[in-house]
C-alpha cells in the first residue's frame, strides 16, 4: 500500500485535462501503440467531439521511478463540468492527491477555484500544474502568480508542464509518487469501499467503482450496500486498465470495481458504501447524497407513434446516468412523453443528445425550468415542476424559486457587462474581488430559472468568451411570480406556459407573442395568438390566413407531381405539433428560449 | 371508356410565362417526323397492351393539346389525327378537342379539323389587352384573337377560350372581355392565376424588377369577382380553373380528376393506364431517339399504390363542383364547422365543397388532408 498513489485531475473545461490524462498514460506504458490515441478514457463519442468528460473514468497505472522502485498509480478522470458536481465530489473522496490543472493562457477560472475548495474539503494534496507552457501566448509567470495568490503555494511547488509535447510529464510523475500521500487504512478491518461511479454492464449488470478504505472484498463474497440495504454476490472484482482486469481481491486502498449483478444502477448507488454482509464495517463512509435534479424539461417525440421507443431509451439511458429522472407526462399540445429532471443545462443538453444521436428520435423539448415551491393559501406546500400545473392565482399564496450562488470569473474590462445582464436577470451582486490587474471574481445570488433560459449563453457572447461561470444552489426563496400563459385561438398551449416575474410578464409576453407570430406559417384559418395571465390577456397578435395558393392547374400531367409534392409536405407535417386546427412548428416549442430580453 | 391525350410540341414562338415542354425552332421535315414518332408510340404500346391492341376500350375523349397543335399544317394534322384517334374504337358520342392559338387558327386548318371529326376547340386567348399580351409575350393581337373566336365559333359547335388572372387588368375590363367572349359564342371558360416557373422569362423579368405584377389580394378579388360575373352569366364553376354553361363542361379534363383511365401520346405526355401513371421523356431529341429505336419513350413510370390511390381520391375530386364525400374525411383532418362559418366550403349531400375562397387556399387544405390521411 506504500507504493500506491491514488489521484484525480481536476481543471477548467479545455485546460486540457484528457491530454495530459493521456500522457501519463503513455509515459507509464500503460497504453501503448495501436491504442495511443486522443483522449483515450473520453469513450463516449460525445465525449470526444464536445472534448468534454461525462463519466469517470478510472485507470491503473504502473510505474517505475527512475530509481527503480515501482509504483501503482491510480488515476481518476472526473468530469469537468459543474453540472456533475457531486460526482466530482464522490470522486475526489476516492483520493489522496489533486492535479489541479490551470491553461497558462487563460489562467484560473471559476471552475478552478470551486475545484480548490472541493479538493481542500476533501483534505487532499493538491499538486499545482500549469499546462499548455508550449503555446507561444502562454503566459507562465503570470499564471503562477495567480496559483501562488490563490493557494498560499511556493511557486517551486508549481509544475510546468506541456501534455501536448511531454514537457515536464516524467517530473509530474515523480511529484504524484513524492508529494502524494500514500493512501491508509486497515486491511484487516471489516471492509469498506466508496462506491464513486457506476455503469450497468448487459452481462454482469450494475458494476460499482469504488476505493476500498478498509478491509477486503473477493470474489463471490457477499457484500452489503450500507446505505441501500441490498445484498449481492460479487459476480467480479478487479481493476481498470483500458478495459476491466478481473482480480480475486480488492484490499484496503485500492482502486477498482466491483460487478454486483443488481439489474438496475439505481440500486448502486454513487457515495453509498460496500461492505460485507456476514462481516459488516460499524458505519457507512460520509457524504452520500442522492443527486437532485435542478433543471427540468418535458421531452416529446415529434411522432407519437415514436413514444414506446423515447421509453425505451429513457430507461437505457437511466440505466448508466443514475441522476436522470423522468416522470411520464401528457400535454394537450404535444401528447404522451416525459417530465425529466437533469443536474444542470449541460446534463439536459447531453441527454436531449444522446436520445437523437444514439437512438434515432427526433425530440420536442421544452422550454427548461426549476422547481418551485408553491405556498398554498391552505399552508400546504407543494412541489411544481411544470409550469402547467400551477394552481390558479388565487389558490396561491407564495410561490418560491430556487436562488443559486453564481460565481462570474471575468476579464476586467466585461464587468460592466457582465453585472448588467445579470442585473437584468433579478441577480444579486453580493461580492467582487480582483483576483489580479486582469481578473475580477464578482459572485451574484441569481433565480436559477433565469440562469438556465440563457445566461450563460450571454455572459459568453458579453465577455467574448472569456468570462466562466459556477453556481451552486442556496435555497428556494419567495418573489412576485406568475403563470404565463400562451393561448393560440384561445386554447392554452401547455408546453408553452412559463413563470416569470410579474414585473416582467408585459414584455415577455409581448416578445412571445412576435416571435411565435413569426415562427408559426400562415394556415387555411386566422391564428391569434394571446399571452395572458390568468384571464387578464397582457399581449395578442395574429398571423392571417393564406392568401393566394391556388394551384391553377391540374390535368392529366399535373396529378404525379402534385401527389408527389403533398407526400413530400406530409413528411414536413410530421414535424408540426397539431393543436386545435393550428399546426405549430417544433421551433415554435422552443421561440422562448430566444426571445431577447 | 377512356381518354387520349396527344402532345403537339412546337410553338411559333414562346410565351414568357410558360413552362411546357415545347420548341419554337422547326421545320417541315422536323414536324413530319415527330408526328411519324407519336404515331408509332401509339403502335408501341398497343403491341404491349392487349386493351389497346384489342380496341377493348373505347374513346370517350380525345384531346390535342401542346405547345401549338395549330402550328401543324393541315396535312399533317389529318395524318397525326388518323395514326392516333383514327386507330383507337371511338363512342358515337366522341368529344375531340383540340387546342389552338388564335394568330394560327385559319379557314382552311378549322375546315381540316372539322373534316377529321374535331368537335370541340380550346382557344388560348389568355386576354384582349394589347399590354397584357405584350407582357405575356404573346404575339396575337387583340383583332385576331377576335376573329379566331368568330371563326371556331361559326365553324365548331363547341368553343372554349382560356384567360390568364393576374397581371394586373382592372376588374371591369376583364368582366368586359370575358362577357365578350361569351357574346361570341364561347362555351366555356379556363382562367388561369398567373404562376411564375423558375427559368421562364416572366420569373426572370419579375425578379430583376422589370415587371410588376397585381398583388395577391388583388388577384384574390378578381378571381372571386370572376366567378360571382359568370355565374350571373350562366357559367357554372366545376373546377378550380374551370367554367361552363351546364351540360357543356369539358368531359375530357373531368375524366383526369375522376382517375379515369387515359393514354398520353407525345412527348411530355403524361397517362394512367393499368393502374400506373406515366410520363413521357419531354427531351424531343431523346423522345424521337427512343421511339424510333422500338422503345416506349416513358421518362418516369409511377405505380400507383393502395396510400397513392387513397391520397389522390382525397385530393381531386377536392378541386371539382361534386366535392369531396365526407366518409373519405380522414378523423379530425378539417375543423368542418370553422370553414364553413369562414366560407371556405359547404357540407351538403354528405359531400365537402369548397367555395371560391376555398379553393384560393387549396394547396393548404390538401396539405392538410394528405397529412391527417397519415
Amino acid at each position: 500500500m506504500q507504493d500506491a498513489r491514488n489521484f484525480c485531475i481536476i481543471a477548467h473545461i479545455d485546460h486540457g485535462k484528457s491530454t495530459l490524462a493521456d500522457r501519463l498514460l503513455e509515459y507509464t506504458g500503460t497504453v501503448t501503440g495501436k491504442d495511443l490515441k486522443e483522449q483515450v478514457l473520453d469513450s463516449m463519442d460525445l465525449e470526444k467531439e464536445r472534448g468534454i468528460t461525462i463519466k469517470s473514468h478510472p485507470i491503473r497505472m504502473a510505474y517505475r521511478r527512475p530509481g527503480g522502485a515501482q509504483f501503482v498509480l491510480n488515476l481518476i478522470d472526473t468530469p469537468g463540468h459543474v453540472d456533475f458536481h457531486y460526482e466530482v465530489s464522490r470522486s475526489l473522496a476516492a483520493c489522496e492527491g489533486a492535479l489541479l490543472v490551470v491553461d497558462a493562457v487563460q489562467g484560473v477560472q471559476a471552475q478552478t477555484i470551486n475545484n480548490l475548495y472541493l479538493a481542500l474539503e476533501h483534505d487532499l494534496e493538491i499538486i499545482p500544474v500549469i499546462n499548455k507552457i508550449d503555446l507561444a501566448a502562454a503566459r507562465t509567470e503570470f499564471v503562477t502568480e495567480q496559483f501562488v495568490d490563490l493557494m498560499g503555494c511556493d511557486p517551486d511547488q508549481i509544475l510546468l508542464v506541456s501534455a501536448k509535447t511531454g514537457q515536464g510529464v516524467p517530473e509530474l510523475l515523480e511529484a504524484i509518487c513524492d508529494r502524494v500521500p500514500a493512501p491508509a487504512g486497515d486491511p484487516d478491518a471489516p471492509a469498506q469501499a466508496l462506491i464513486f461511479d457506476s455503469v450497468f454492464d448487459s452481462y454482469v449488470g450494475a458494476v460499482a467503482y469504488v476505493r476500498m478504505f478498509d478491509g477486503r472484498i473477493a470474489h463471490r463474497d457477499v457484500v452489503r450496500l450500507c446505505r441501500g440495504g441490498d445484498t449481492y454476490e460479487v459476480q467480479e472484482l478487479g481493476w481498470f486498465r483500458l478495459a476491466r482486469i478481473p482480480q480475486k481481491v480488492l484490499a484496503a486502498g485500492e482502486v477498482g470495481y466491483i460487478a454486483t449483478g443488481a439489474k438496475d444502477v439505481r440500486n448502486v448507488r454513487v457515495g453509498d458504501t460496500i461492505t460485507l454482509r456476514d462481516r459488516p464495517c460499524a458505519a457507512p463512509l460520509p457524504g452520500y447524497a442522492v443527486a437532485k435534479p435542478m433543471v427540468f424539461s418535458g421531452l416529446y417525440p415529434t411522432d407519437n407513434d415514436d413514444y414506446d421507443d423515447l421509453l425505451d431509451a429513457l430507461q437505457k439511458l437511466q440505466l448508466n446516468d443514475a441522476s436522470l429522472t423522468w416522470v411520464k407526462e401528457t400535454s394537450a399540445a404535444l401528447g404522451f412523453g416525459f417530465r425529466c429532471g437533469f443536474l444542470g443545462l449541460l446534463h439536459m443538453e447531453i441527454v436531449q443528445e444522446r436520445l437523437e444521436r444514439e437512438y434515432d428520435l427526433d425530440l420536442i423539448c421544452t422550454l427548461p425550468n426549476v422547481e418551485y415551491e408553491v405556498l398554498y393559501r391552505s399552508g400546504e406546500l407543494v412541489r411544481v415542476e411544470n409550469p402547467a400545473l400551477l394552481p390558479g392565482e388565487r389558490e396561491i399564496a407564495e410561490i418560491r424559486e430556487p436562488i443559486v450562488h453564481a460565481s462570474v470569473i471575468t476579464p476586467k474590462e466585461y464587468v460592466g457587462a457582465v453585472i448588467q445582464i445579470t442585473l437584468e436577470r433579478r441577480g444579486v451582486q453580493t461580492k467582487m474581488v480582483y483576483l489580479d490587474v486582469e481578473r475580477v471574481n464578482l459572485e451574484f445570488d441569481l433565480p436559477l430559472s433565469e440562469l438556465v433560459v440563457d445566461y450563460y449563453d450571454k455572459l459568453k457572447s458579453v465577455s467574448r468568451g472569456y468570462a466562466s461561470l459556477d453556481y451552486e444552489y442556496r435555497r428556494h426563496q419567495a418573489d412576485n411570480l406568475v403563470r404565463l400563459d400562451l393561448l393560440i385561438n384561445g386554447d392554452p398551449v401547455d408546453a408553452l406556459t412559463c413563470i416569470v416575474h410579474r414585473d416582467n410578464a408585459y414584455s415577455w409576453g409581448l416578445k412571445l407573442c412576435q416571435k411565435l407570430k413569426e415562427l408559426i406559417p400562415r394556415q387555411m384559418f386566422q391564428v391569434a395568438i394571446q399571452a395572458a395571465i390568468g384571464t387578464r390577456v397582457l399581449a395578442r397578435t395574429t398571423v392571417k390566413p393564406f392568401r393566394k395558393n391556388v394551384t391553377a392547374k391540374c390535368y392529366g400531367g399535373d396529378i404525379t407531381r402534385k401527389r408527389k409534392l403533398l407526400e413530400k409536405q406530409k413528411e414536413g407535417k410530421r414535424r408540426m405539433k397539431q393543436v386545435g386546427s393550428v399546426e405549430i412548428p417544433q421551433e415554435a416549442f422552443l421561440a422562448v428560449l430566444r426571445v431577447e430580453r | 371508356m377512356a381518354g387520349l391525350y396527344v402532345h403537339v410540341p412546337f410553338c411559333g414562338s414562346i410565351c414568357s410565362y410558360c413552362h411546357f415542354a415545347r420548341t419554337a425552332r422547326h421545320d417541315p421535315a422536323l414536324r413530319r417526323r415527330v408526328v411519324g414518332a407519336v404515331v408509332r408510340e401509339l403502335v408501341l404500346r398497343q403491341q404491349r397492351c392487349a386493351i389497346l391492341s384489342g380496341g377493348r376500350r373505347r374513346l370517350a375523349t380525345a384531346y390535342v393539346g401542346g405547345g401549338t397543335p395549330s402550328q401543324l399544317e393541315p396535312e399533317l394534322i389529318v395524318e397525326l389525327l388518323a395514326g392516333t384517334v383514327g386507330r383507337l374504337p371511338a363512342a358515337a358520342d366522341l368529344e375531340f378537342t383540340v387546342e389552338a392559338n388564335p394568330e394560327t387558327l385559319t379557314a382552311d386548318l378549322a375546315a381540316a379539323w372539322r373534316a377529321a371529326g374535331v368537335n370541340r376547340v380550346s382557344l388560348g386567348v389568355q386576354s384582349l389587352d394589347p399590354g397584357v399580351l405584350r407582357l405575356l409575350g404573346r404575339r396575337c393581337e387583340p383583332a385576331a384573337a377576335r376573329r379566331a373566336l368568330d371563326l371556331a365559333c361559326r365553324t365548331f359547335a363547341r368553343v372554349s377560350a382560356d384567360w390568364i388572372l393576374g397581371p394586373g387588368l382592372a376588374r371591369d375590363r376583364l368582366l368586359a372581355e370575358l362577357d365578350e367572349a361569351l357574346d361570341r359564342g364561347v362555351e366555356h371558360l379556363s382562367l388561369y392565376i398567373l404562376e411564375l416557373h423558375p427559368g421562364t422569362a416572366l420569373a426572370a423579368a419579375v425578379a430583376a424588377g422589370r415587371v410588376r405584377l397585381a398583388a395577391d389580394g388583388a388577384t384574390e378579388a378578381l378571381y372571386l369577382a370572376c366567378i360571382e360575373h359568370l355565374a350571373r352569366r350562366g357559367f357554372e364553376q366545376y373546377e378550380v380553373s374551370n367554367f361552363a354553361r351546364p351540360g357543356r363542361e369539358s368531359r375530357h379534363n373531368q375524366a383526369y380528376w375522376q382517375g379515369r383511365p387515359y393514354l398520353g401520346l407525345g412527348p411530355s405526355a403524361s397517362g394512367f393506364w393499368g393502374r400506373r401513371r406515366y410520363t413521357n421523356t419531354a427531351d424531343l431529341a431523346a423522345y424521337l431517339a427512343q421511339v424510333e429505336a422500338g422503345a416506349v419513350p416513358e421518362a418516369v413510370t409511377d405505380p400507383l399504390d393502395r396510400a397513392a390511390r387513397r391520397l389522390e381520391a382525397l385530393v381531386l375530386p377536392l378541386r371539382t363542383r361534386a366535392g369531396l364525400p365526407l366518409r373519405r374525411l380522414p378523423r379530425g383532418a378539417l375543423d368542418l364547422a370553422q370553414g364553413e362559418r369562414e366560407g371556405l366550403w359547404t357540407i351538403a349531400g354528405d359531400c365537402l365543397r369548397l367555395t371560391g375562397r376555398g379553393y384560393l387556399r387549396i394547396d393548404t387544405i390538401e396539405a392538410r388532408l394528405a397529412a391527417a390521411a397519415g
